[in-house]
């Protein structure tokens, strides 16, 4: 008989200690996909619910094209907060979402600049205009157009400021709005366009300055959200506190204009 | 002790074989023959590592392989002691688990017991807690032995185990081995390229060259009369030449060579071959009489043999010469005589020196032809 | 600091380990010491992961895993969720993506073997699982040490594929690495770097850990 392993226990220690305490794994509550612009607004406002309803949820930040995708290849997500409207309407006809939703705010885009930055911020993008013939752009960032809405929005003011084909060059996409933003403010850039949600947020804003967009240089961005098929009472009951008072308060205060009170 | 090793192989890939061996009971087996010549394949054959195409092994009568029956023995289900050329010691074993995990006893106290008294035998008492890496060669050897030998095996199987270790710890090694052999009475089969240590340990010999056996007998038997020029070189006889049989007198036994210029009398029952055919004769080196200038001795007149000292080559207290005799072309005879013997009958480089070929100690060899393919069963 | 992300990715890693080195070790084994003719194929099959892009590896598992595919409908009947986007999803990529990690040092000890060695097991009468057992698994120690932490190490630092195939999905397939990722996004620095200083630590741990477990092994006695 050979003498023990004493080896290979010590290994095993190791690696059922690990597994053990892997057990411990987050506290359930649903998963909520919501776009990017939402960082900061949303986890505000789920706080808040969890306060209110001691109920807790788990939030999911990314692009609306990327959850759309992923809610059609089964992502088990129960309530999906878009930043386009399009996609869950899309989800609704394909019998992927119980309802057809609702819409919860309308967003904006600034111009965004980090301080200590050559470029100036102004709502007509003229201080971009400058740079770009003063050929002292260096890069600029923007959400990426082809799943972000915000990136398509951007894409529209600069096309409506004639700077689209010429800004090519220097564009920097970032994966959401959310990335775009981290690239404008961390200055790696020299600026973005991005969403007034997290431009305006405490983070941000003190890092550099913005300038709002006007609402008709791009299409409206109308945020719809909709309750998935696997949706639970959490969920449901989330969904609903979206539509509340005090979470349209929260929206406010992160510059989203609410349905109902459109100029 | 048992009936001894009977065995044959035949295979014509991926190594050729055609061996037969035999070796009785008790008995010392030398396999020699240069390196590559099939002898490690030989050995490993026997042990189970290999299996030819074709081939039988009985072991004191137990068949561990039988071709023909489809019947082939793993290693563990023969008792095989293999003490393998690079030792194979379990290098995370202490001298005495390496002996013990070959011990064929149940418990582990049992295996340790016997396993003690193993490396008392091969006199490494003191050192049974030591690991591999800490041992010298010698004492890796031994301990590569002991264990072979703590299987208890019916036969004893060892390939070239002392090649690696140096000239002092060699010598040692062979009285040791001397000493266990005499002891315990094991069959064993060993493989060695060195001609003087078969010739020290082994009570046969089996000439191997390219995988085939091409003779076997006692070790002076098979130097004194090599089969043929092949084996002859193989042994290491350093004067082999080739002549014409002229004529054979068959009572007298004796037989008329040709060679060169040169007739010489040899002493043999059997000519080589048909009178007027070519055959090899060889003469051991002991056997090749210098004439000396002061005083005649007994054999100068057999086959005396006149030449010039072409290769003069002194080796601490002995000369070795080579003569070119005259009448004969491209031909050189070897001996070994003694510095002083040399200095007296003033040998040197070009001199002329004399010697005699005693007549019994020319070995007649026919002329090789192509050899049997197939070894008889 | 994201504490559930930090137990998901030490639990990948743990099963990750756990499932791969033991069904590494006969494939290991197979490719030290047989010759066959497709060796050379499955060879560069085990290390095809070494060069393969993350994304590539993640892009195939979803359309195989996707819920059009038969694998995928397939583990829907048996789980009844899909492979994406859960834990066992992010596990089947990570026994996948980690394979040459635990089968290339286990092959590399069997090699360092010598057959004499073997050969001298069988001759002394160990039966061949003896000799696995007795013989060979204690010499390749070091290597299924070395398995082991490449395992663990690297499964800890999976993002690409694990972010395709997982999703972001908090307590599921959000791991750590992910988790920094999503920080530094949501302009949470101060978590990004403590995260990231806990996994450089972690993962100094574990090495360190598993190399003293095999140091001790080669230290003399007597």
């Amino acid at each position: 008989m050979s003498p023990p392993p004493w080896k290979f226990i010590g290994i095993l220690g190791v690696l059922l200690t690990a597994f053990a305490a892997g057990m411990v794994r987050a506290a359930d509550g649903p998963v909520i996909a919501a776009a990017a612009d939402l960082q900061f607004a949303l986890a505000e406002v789920a706080q808040r619910f969890t306060q209110e309803s001691g109920k807790s949820v788990r939030l999911s930040f990314g692009s609306s094209g990327n959850f759309y995708r992923q809610i059609q290849q089964g992502a088990p997500f129960q309530v999906y907060l878009s930043a386009d409207e399009a996609y869950p309407l899309a989800l609704a006809r394909q019998g992927l979402a119980l309802n057809e939703g609702v819409l919860y705010a309308i967003g904006r885009i600034v111009i965004l600049v980090p301080h200590g930055s050559p470029l100036q911020a102004d709502a007509e993008l003229k201080g971009l205009a400058a740079a770009l013939t003063e050929n002292h752009l260096r890069r600029f960032a923007i959400a990426n157009p082809e799943h972000a809405p915000y990136g398509r929005a951007a894409q529209a003011a600069l096309a409506k400021a004639a700077l689209w084909d010429p800004i090519q060059p220097f564009l920097v996409l970032g994966e959401n709005a959310a990335q775009a933003t981290q690239f404008a403010i961390a200055g790696a850039t020299q600026g973005g366009i991005v969403p007034l949600s997290l431009a305006s947020s405490p983070q941000i804003a003190k890092r550099g300055k913005f300038a709002l967009i006007a609402e008709d240089w791009h299409p409206p961005l109308r945020q719809r959200m909709v309750l998935l098929k696997n949706a639970g009472d959490t969920a449901q009951a989330f969904y609903r506190y979206l539509q509340t008072p005090p979470a349209r308060e929260v929206f406010r205060r992160y510059g989203f204009t609410l349905p109902g009170e459109e100029e | 002790m048992g009936n001894g090793l009977k065995a044959w192989f035949w295979q014509s890939a991926p190594i050729p074989l055609a061996a037969e061996l035999h070796c009785p009971g008790g008995e010392t087996l030398a396999l020699v023959g240069p390196s590559g010549s099939g002898k490690t394949t030989i050995l490993r054959c026997l042990a189970g590592l290999l299996n030819p195409a074709h081939g039988a092994i009985a072991c004191h009568d137990k068949s561990w392989l039988d071709t023909a029956h489809h019947l082939h023995l793993r290693p563990q289900a023969r008792r095989v002691g293999f003490v393998f050329q690079d030792y194979g010691l379990f290098p995370h074993l202490t001298a005495l688990d390496n002996v013990a995990e070959a011990v064929p006893a149940r418990s582990r106290t049992a295996r340790r017991a016997r396993a003690r008294e193993w490396l008392a035998r091969v006199h490494l008492a003191g050192l049974e807690e030591r690991l591999p890496r800490v041992l010298s060669g010698g004492q890796r050897q031994r301990v590569a032995v002991a264990r072979a030998l703590g299987r208890e095996p019916d036969i004893l199987l060892l390939d070239e185990p002392f090649s690696a270790v140096d000239r002092a710890t060699r010598e040692r090694l062979y009285r040791e081995m001397a000493e266990l052999k005499a002891a315990l009475r094991m069959t064993t089969v060993l493989v060695t390229h060195d001609l003087q240590e078969a010739s020290l340990l082994a009570d046969r010999i089996t000439v191997v060259h390219h995988g085939r056996t091409l003779q076997s007998g006692a070790p002076a038997d098979v130097v004194a009369r090599p089969a043929t020029a092949t084996v002859a070189r193989l042994v290491g006889v350093r004067n082999l030449f080739t002549g014409y049989l002229r004529r054979f007198q068959a009572i007298e036994c004796k037989a008329f060579i040709a060679w060169g210029e040169v007739e010489l009398e040899a002493h043999t029952a059997v000519p080589p071959g048909a009178p007027g055919t070519a055959c090899d004769w060889c003469i051991s080196a002991s056997k090749v009489i210098l004439h000396r200038r002061d005083r005649p001795s007994r054999g100068e007149r057999e086959n005396p043999v006149r030449g010039e000292i072409i290769e003069y080559l002194r080796l601490g207290d002995e000369v070795l010469i080579g003569i070119a005799p005259y009448g004969v072309p491209a031909a050189i005879i070897r001996l070994t005589v003694s510095w002083h013997v040399a200095e007296r009958n003033r040998l040197g480089l070009g001199e002329t020196a004399t010697v005699s070929l005693l007549a019994a100690g020319i070995h007649l060899m026919p002329v090789e032809s192509v050899l049997r393919t197939v070894p008889d069963q | 600091m994201d504490w559930p992300a930090l137990w998901l990715s030490l639990e990948l890693a743990t099963w990750t380990s756990l499932i791969l080195i033991p069904a590494a070790l006969p494939l290991a084994r197979i490719l030290a010491w047989r010759h066959f003719r497709f060796k050379g194929f499955v060879e560069a099959l085990v290390a095809l992961p070494l060069v393969l892009p993350p994304t590539v590896l993640g892009y195939y598992l979803l359309v195989a895993f996707g819920s059009h595919a038969w694998p995928g409908k397939l583990f829907e009947a048996l789980f009844g969720h899909t492979l994406a986007f859960s834990f066992m999803g992010i596990l089947v990529a990570s026994l996948i993506f980690n394979l040459p990690f635990a089968v290339q040092p286990l092959q590399r000890a069997f090699e360092a073997i010598p057959l004499s060695v073997r050969e001298a097991a069988w001759c002394s009468g160990l039966s061949p699982w003896r000799t696995l057992w007795r013989i060979e698994l204690p010499l390749a120690l070091p290597g299924i040490a070395s398995a082991l932490a490449l395992t663990f190490a690297h499964t800890l630092g999976e993002f690409g594929v694990v972010l395709m195939v997982g999703g972001n999905i908090p307590g599921e397939t959000k791991t750590v690495a992910i988790s920094i990722y999503d920080r530094v996004q949501a302009f949470d620095d101060e978590a990004a770097g403590m995260m990231s200083a806990l996994l450089l630590a972690v993962s100094f741990l574990t090495i360190g850990m598993v190399f003293a477990l095999t140091g001790r092994r080669v230290a003399p006695h007597g």
